[in-house]
């Protein structure tokens, strides 16, 4: 097994040596929307027709990588600064597995292989008056026929520009209690009603986006699982987004990112300079430690209830302490860096701007706060708040 | 029995027998339930097992705040004794550690030899006090590590804050030594790992006395009431808690990485460094907010936590500090060969 293992090893350092682009990081900055676009495309069928592009998925949708072969993967792509996958991502991960675990079958030979074709994806769950409390979501679905009348607003919509089709959570049953009344659907992008308006951030990226829903038709075929049962089938989703993701993030910080960071700080033998590099090393290690875990202990059915919300939580604190080192270190130079390496890590080695963009990982998908209850209260038992409802 | 079935029943026979009453844990008991042996060869009337076990056992008495002479007499004796070249005489010794008639502790650096004369001064030597063989590790003429039986020499207990840990300074005036071991293979690379071992078995403790706090304050937060509710129910303290726990749990990572690379035999410098930093830290932070959590009562001498302080800031002190064992990693950033690169490629710990 572990000769397989080293084998498999191999292959994968062998592929990434003559498949990076060696320059990639230099003309992917600055690059417009459509650069970026292509970039992206090109690269996700690069990985694909070596197999590496959707390892997690079973293997008669050109998956079936084990687990232990997929850390290798993650290590390796990381190890040599592959570029990441990001505008394929919710479609690979939070689409697929929503599909193989709630979707019809139907369902799944749509859109699996459309996906592998380069279709984008993005999640339409948040809303205006809905973040942290996800549950309290107001975008209506009304059954009218053969479809289903869709109205609201959607915001925090990761790549929304791009995307061809939306995961949408939308309220069906407005009398039932908040999390009983929600339905999953499945919403192509080109239907009349929708209307995607870019979000700039703090960084000046416009990757968010504000979607708007006015009369939008849904056939009925589009909804995942049962009417008023998407709340459950979103948990599918929102557990998509930990464990080898983190995986994947996690090992981008302790390669490029810790390199990147040894880099900035000089002279790298002043004694505070080397302490706060070493507590990194010794952090990123340890969370290393923990993701590794997260993952097995996942596949194999052991992972405790707040194991990923610590995993998830570590991370983007240590990646928001790092940065703010690495843009302290980098001095009045890191200020002049007015763009970033699109599809890099969050550690993409502009230290100011990563800095700034850190706090995209400590508000979405469960802010730090919701993850502290998580971990309380689900990891120790600890009483929850009295309920405000 | 598998592997890790065998670790729990460990695990669980120690936290049962530390766990009653006082927290002093006579040499006898600890002979008797076989742990001073773990790592002495089964032809030595030891169990032949690995550090990973003795892992276990440090753990469990962090966890209680034993007081007991296990770091100097099993985890430094047992760890020297076995480092040597086997001998009719190194082989006595070892056969009466693991019976429980000698209790060793060893002098890990501070004293000098000359030709076969020991002198010289070391402070803060784990278990001195009340050892019936003392080994020390001093350059031979040639500048080689050895280990000699350091008899006849003054030992003097430290009174220290901590009172579960027996710490004692060394003195030898001069004195003959009767007996001259040599290291096993590369004597530096032995002294070495003896260094880690010290180090990753205070982290083991730390891991241990910091989840028991936690545990203590969690069940603490669940009962204790004020305003009308649980005080775990206010997110101030389950927030805190939540910290505690994830604080835990990347010592956890960080400690079983060390263990394993000593069990494995191979180097260990790197994990012990990053073991004992953060877990020893960690502790102290984790046993500060118990403290804290806990409220007036935690600030009491009756509530014992006070305990769980002390020895989490003397664990953080024994065997280099977290900041040394930083400075010893960082010298790697600055070497042209960046091995540390090298180890993340690998994807290793």
């Amino acid at each position: 097994m572990t000769d397989d293992l080293d084998d498999f090893r191999a292959t994968v350092r062998q592929w990434c040596e003559t498949h990076v682009p060696a320059d990639w990081r230099r003309s992917q900055t600055g690059v417009g929307d459509d650069e970026f676009v292509r970039f992206q495309k090109a690269w996700f069928a690069e990985l694909h027709s070596a197999g590496y592009a959707v390892p997690h998925w079973p293997s008669e949708w050109d998956g079936g990588m084990s687990v232990a072969e997929q850390i290798v993967l993650y290590q390796e792509l990381a190890a040599h600064d592959a570029p990441r996958l990001v505008l394929a991502f919710v479609g690979i991960h939070h689409a697929a597995s929503t599909l193989l675990a709630a979707g019809t079958d139907e369902q799944r030979r749509r859109h699996l292989p459309a996906i592998l074709d380069g279709e984008i994806w993005v999640q339409g769950f948040s809303e205006p008056e809905a973040g942290s409390d996800l549950a309290s979501l107001r975008t209506s679905a009304r059954r009218d026929g053969d479809s289903y009348l869709v109205n609201g607003q959607k915001l925090w919509a990761s790549g929304g520009m791009q995307a061809d089709w939306c995961l949408l959570l939308a309220r069906t049953d407005p009398e039932a209690p908040k999390r009983k009344g929600i339905s999953y659907f499945l919403l192509d992008m080109t239907t009349p009603g929708i209307d995607v308006r870019p979000i700039r951030n703090a960084v000046g990226e416009s990757h968010f986006c504000e979607i708007f829903l006015n009369d939008v038709a849904i056939p009925a075929d589009n909804l995942v699982g049962a009417e008023n049962e998407g709340w459950q089938v979103a948990q599918a989703t929102l557990g998509a987004e930990r464990g080898l993701t983190m995986l994947e993030l996690v090992e981008r910080l302790g390669n490029a990112g810790f390199r990147w960071l040894v880099r900035a700080c000089r002279p790298i033998d002043d004694p505070v300079v080397a302490d706060r590099l070493a507590q990194f090393e010794i952090e990123i290690s340890g969370l290393r430690g923990l993701c590794r875990e997260l993952v097995e202990n996942t596949e194999a059915g052991l992972a405790g209830p707040a194991d990923a919300s610590i995993v998830k939580l570590y991370y983007s604190e240590l990646l928001q302490r790092m940065t703010d080192f690495g843009a302290e270190m980098s001095g009045l130079a890191a200020h002049t860096e007015l763009a970033k390496p699109l599809s890099s890590g969050w550690e993409s080695g502009s230290w100011v701007l990563d800095f700034i963009g850190s706090w995209e990982w400590t508000i979405p998908g469960g802010s730090s706060e919701i993850q502290r209850t998580i971990i309380g209260e689900r990891g120790l038992g600890l009483p929850r708040e009295p309920s405000a409802v | 029995m598998t592997y890790s079935e065998v670790h729990d029943e460990l695990r669980s026979v120690a936290s049962d027998l530390l766990s009653k009453g006082d927290t002093a844990v006579d040499w006898p008991l600890l002979t008797q339930a076989g742990w001073i042996g773990l790592e002495v060869p089964e032809e030595s009337g030891g169990a032949g097992v690995t550090f990973a076990e003795v892992a276990i056992i440090l753990e469990q008495m962090g966890r209680a705040a034993t007081r007991s002479a296990y770091l100097g007499g099993a985890v430094l004796g047992v760890g020297t004794l076995t480092a040597l070249q086997p001998s009719a005489s190194r082989d006595g010794l070892l056969a009466d550690v693991a019976s429980g008639a000698v209790r060793t502790a060893v002098v890990l650096d501070g004293l000098r030899l000359a030709g076969n004369r020991l002198s010289g001064h070391a402070t803060f030597v784990p278990d001195a006090d009340g050892a019936d063989r003392l080994l020390a590790i001093a350059d031979d003429s040639d500048g080689i590590p050895v280990v000699v039986a350091a008899d006849n020499v003054t030992v003097t207990p430290q009174p220290v804050l901590d009172e579960t840990r027996s710490l004692a300074e060394v003195t030898a005036e001069d004195v003959a030594v009767k007996e001259v071991w040599r290291f096993d293979g590369a004597a530096a690379d032995q002294v070495r790992r003896l260094h880690d071992r010290a180090a990753v078995a205070v982290a083991c403790d730390s891991l241990g006395l910091a989840e028991a706090m936690l545990t203590a304050t969690v069940d603490y937060a669940k009962v204790r009431q004020q305003f009308g509710r649980p005080i775990g129910s206010f997110q101030a303290v389950k927030h805190a808690c939540a910290d505690m726990l994830v604080q835990v749990s990347v010592a956890r990572q960080l400690v079983n990485a060390a263990v394993e690379a000593l069990a494995d035999g191979g180097d260990a410098r790197v994990a012990a460094a990053m073991a004992k930093s953060y877990a020893c830290a960690a502790a102290v932070d984790v046993v500060g907010k118990a403290m804290q959590l806990h409220g007036g009562i935690g600030y009491t001498w009756e509530s014992g936590i006070h305990v769980y302080l002390k020895r989490a800031l003397l664990n953080r002190s024994l065997f280099g500090s977290p900041a040394e064992h930083r400075r010893q990693l960082a010298k790697r950033y600055s070497s042209r060969e960046t091995p540390f690169r090298t180890r993340y490629a690998e994807g290793t710990h």
